[in-house]
């Protein structure tokens, strides 16, 4: 053997012994996931549990589950500000920045920015998620690279009837929702459904996404006076200055409402006249510790010296994403097809993975995962508690 | 009667607000002629220090010791950020309030963190049913507090030494410090009374609503109603912020039905409506510049 032979099955051999694997995982070019999220503004709450969740499911992947098929997982993290124009200029910013091949999947926020961006994120083939359940990003026709990680704001919608119809049968619903994009999704489907399901629409409040003063609101509530009011397009926002004006006056309706006002600061906000509000979750809460995916993020946290405590619901979202796209990613990677069409490919091939038991599983109908459950807010547990086992809505 | 009488009580308590925040706007404009975009922050500001300060003491006893400390809150911003500034391009003081709104978001995020934060406590209940109406104790509370403060403020302004000093320079600086009158030490009072009436409305929204970014927006009312009221008028403020406060709730229960979101853009179409008719507001001092 040649001295120059020799030295070269000497250079292998030590990079073998010392872990070639994590060797190449740190050298070979990135797989990278953007984040755009609200990391300032009045959603800063929602966006920075966002990030954490996504930080820690990055790590995860790239420390536990070995990475992308040899690649390193890298989250990109940009702040929107929860403004549209803000948040265009993030997307472009990432878009132009970085490589085709390396950035596979971005996840933006709001419903006003997901539908901004839908035509383009459409026209360049790259696969995308938002904090939005719109409605009409779950439609893989016009916009096949969409994913809605979990049901749109009209299966939450319809979740919550069939729980009206269960608790009776002809029953008096108002709809309160803010003027937004996020507020007025689900409304026209809710108020076809509900005269479906022989329900009476007695009123309807539209209303700014922040108010101080929730006292015309309830007072025509009281004046039509229904069995349940659905609040839709706050995100805590103004839930608890509702209910708290509400029972104080007397109105006896059943609040209800979707998945950002499953947060458990809207009981720590309400105070006792939470009780009993009704909303829509579909991952695991960060006390469910029966959950397999609740317990090893816990481990997870604590062997990277991270905070235990509760995690909100937007940390387990962000956190749901984070795992479920890294698995579409390993799986693409695993058929020799990670690419951004590829990812799309696989997140359609999923629905035998739920991240631990964090989602019932990855099975897209439409793009969209039509599970949920319904839990209930006891201000005694301050926390909400399940009162359904999954519902199936398509 | 009884079905009106209940969204005027709550639109009237609501206007208290609007008016205890635009009289601290319209107090260091009508003395320093700075137009004060942070007003949302120092309401936010206000709100924090109260959560704080209710972390460890009954509700009504952290809203009073948060009052000196935004006191002190204002002063140090009027040191810091207009008093350097004072005499420069009007332009140059806007634009340095506006930087002051961001660095006090940003400083709000970075001290107290992002997440949504409540008040623990609970101001006693006041809300008394009254015949068919019922009043609420938030409604009672915010009338109760803003009410005498802004009228006994106007009386101040009006009466005492103090006003007669802070009309003075809002009248001649020049001529004021002529006469010897401690300027500075005036001003920076008056931002600290401004920052003052926007903690006591942020403690009050905080009661209601809890802790978070979103009580900026609530500072944003603050321009209609100091433009509706006049923007040199101290009384004009405390009056259009109740009337916006009642056409607000008036609005939600006769317009809305009909127009739809109508009542978000209320306060901007009565401000064009009094301006054609009006443009120094309802109560502001009628100026002819030369040009």
């Amino acid at each position: 053997m040649k001295r120059r032979e020799f030295l070269r099955r000497l250079g292998v051999g030590s990079l073998a012994a010392m872990g070639f694997s994590r060797f190449a995982l740190a050298q070979a070019r990135p797989v990278k996931l953007a984040a755009l999220l609200p990391l300032t503004g009045p959603f800063a709450f929602a966006g920075n549990a966002g990030r954490e969740g996504f930080v820690d499911g990055v790590d995860y992947v790239n420390e536990v589950l070995g990475g992308i098929g040899g690649r390193r997982l890298e989250l990109i993290v940009e702040d929107t500000g929860y403004d549209v124009a803000r948040g265009t200029a993030a997307f472009n910013r990432v878009i132009s920045r970085e490589r085709a091949d390396e950035l596979l999947f971005v996840y933006g926020d709001s419903t006003g920015l997901s539908k901004a961006l839908a035509p383009e994120i459409a026209r360049i083939g790259l696969p995308y998620s938002a904090t939005s359940f719109a409605n009409e990003l779950a439609d893989p026709k016009t916009y096949p690279t969409i994913f809605v990680f979990g049901p749109t704001y009209n299966d939450m919608v319809e979740a919550l009837l069939r729980q009206v119809r269960l608790q009776k049968g002809r029953a008096k619903i108002a709809l309160v929702y803010s003027n937004t994009e996020f507020g007025r999704d689900p409304i026209p489907y809710a108020k076809e459904r509900a005269k479906a399901l022989g329900m009476e629409v007695v009123h309807e409040e539209v209303t700014p996404p922040a108010f101080t003063d929730a006292t015309p609101v309830v007072l025509n509530l009281r004046r039509a006076n229904p069995d349940f009011v659905i609040l839709q397009g706050y995100a805590l926002s103004v839930e608890p200055l509702i209910v708290r004006a509400a029972r104080e006056q007397g109105l006896q309706a059943q609040f209800m409402g979707t998945y950002y006002s499953a947060e458990l600061a809207l009981i720590q906000r309400t105070g006792p006249a939470a009780e009993g509000f009704i909303v829509t979750y579909h991952n695991a809460y960060w006390y469910d510790t029966l959950v397999p995916a609740v317990n090893e993020m816990r481990k997870f946290r604590q062997r990277k010296g991270r905070d235990t405590s509760y995690r909100p619901t937007y940390y387990m979202g962000s956190l749901a994403v984070a795992l479920g796209v890294a698995e579409a990613m390993r799986r693409a990677a695993a058929a020799g097809k990670l690419t951004r069409a590829g990812v799309v490919e696989y997140l359609e091939k999923i629905g035998d993975y739920n991240a631990l038991g964090l989602v019932r599983g990855y099975q897209f109908v439409n793009h969209r995962i039509p599970y949920t459950k319904l839990y209930r807010a006891s201000v005694k547990d301050r926390r909400f508690n399940a009162i359904t086992d999954w519902i199936k809505l398509a | 009667m009884a079905d009106f009488l209940p969204y005027l009580i709550g639109g009237l308590a609501n206007g208290a607000l609007y008016g205890l925040l635009a009289l601290g706007f319209v107090l260091v404009y009508r003395a320093t002629s700075v137009v004060n975009f942070a007003i949302g922050e120092f309401l936010l500001v206000g709100a924090y220090l109260t959560y704080t300060f209710a972390l460890f003491l009954p509700l009504p006893l952290a809203i009073l010791a948060a009052l000196p400390l935004a006191f002190l809150f204002g002063l140090l911003v009027e040191r810091g950020f207009v008093r350097p500034l004072l005499g420069r391009n009007v332009v140059a003081v806007i634009m340095a309030t506006i930087g002051l709104a961001a660095a006090l978001d940003g400083a709000v995020q970075l001290i107290w963190g992002p997440d949504l934060k409540y008040l623990s406590g609970s101001l006693p209940n006041l809300g008394f049913q009254a015949g068919e109406v019922f009043v609420s104790s938030r409604a009672v509370w915010n009338l109760l507090l803003a009410l005498p403060l802004g009228l006994g403020l106007l009386w101040l302004l009006r009466r005492s030494r103090y006003g007669i000093l802070v009309r003075a320079i809002s009248e001649r600086e020049v001529a004021a410090l002529a006469l010897g009158i401690p300027t500075a030490r005036i001003l920076a009072g008056v931002w600290g009374v401004s920052a003052l009436l926007a903690t006591l409305a942020g403690a009050l929204l905080a009661v209601a609503s809890g802790v978070g970014h979103n009580l900026v927006f609530f500072g944003l009312k603050v321009f209609p109603v100091a433009i509706l009221g006049g923007l040199d008028s101290v009384g004009g403020a405390l009056l259009a912020g109740f009337l916006l406060g009642a056409l607000e709730a008036l609005s939600q229960r006769y317009l809305e039905p009909l127009l739809p979101g109508f009542t978000e853009a209320l306060p901007f179409v009565v401000v064009l409506l009094v301006l054609l008719v009006r443009p120094y507001g309802l109560l502001g001092e009628r100026q002819i510049e030369r040009v």
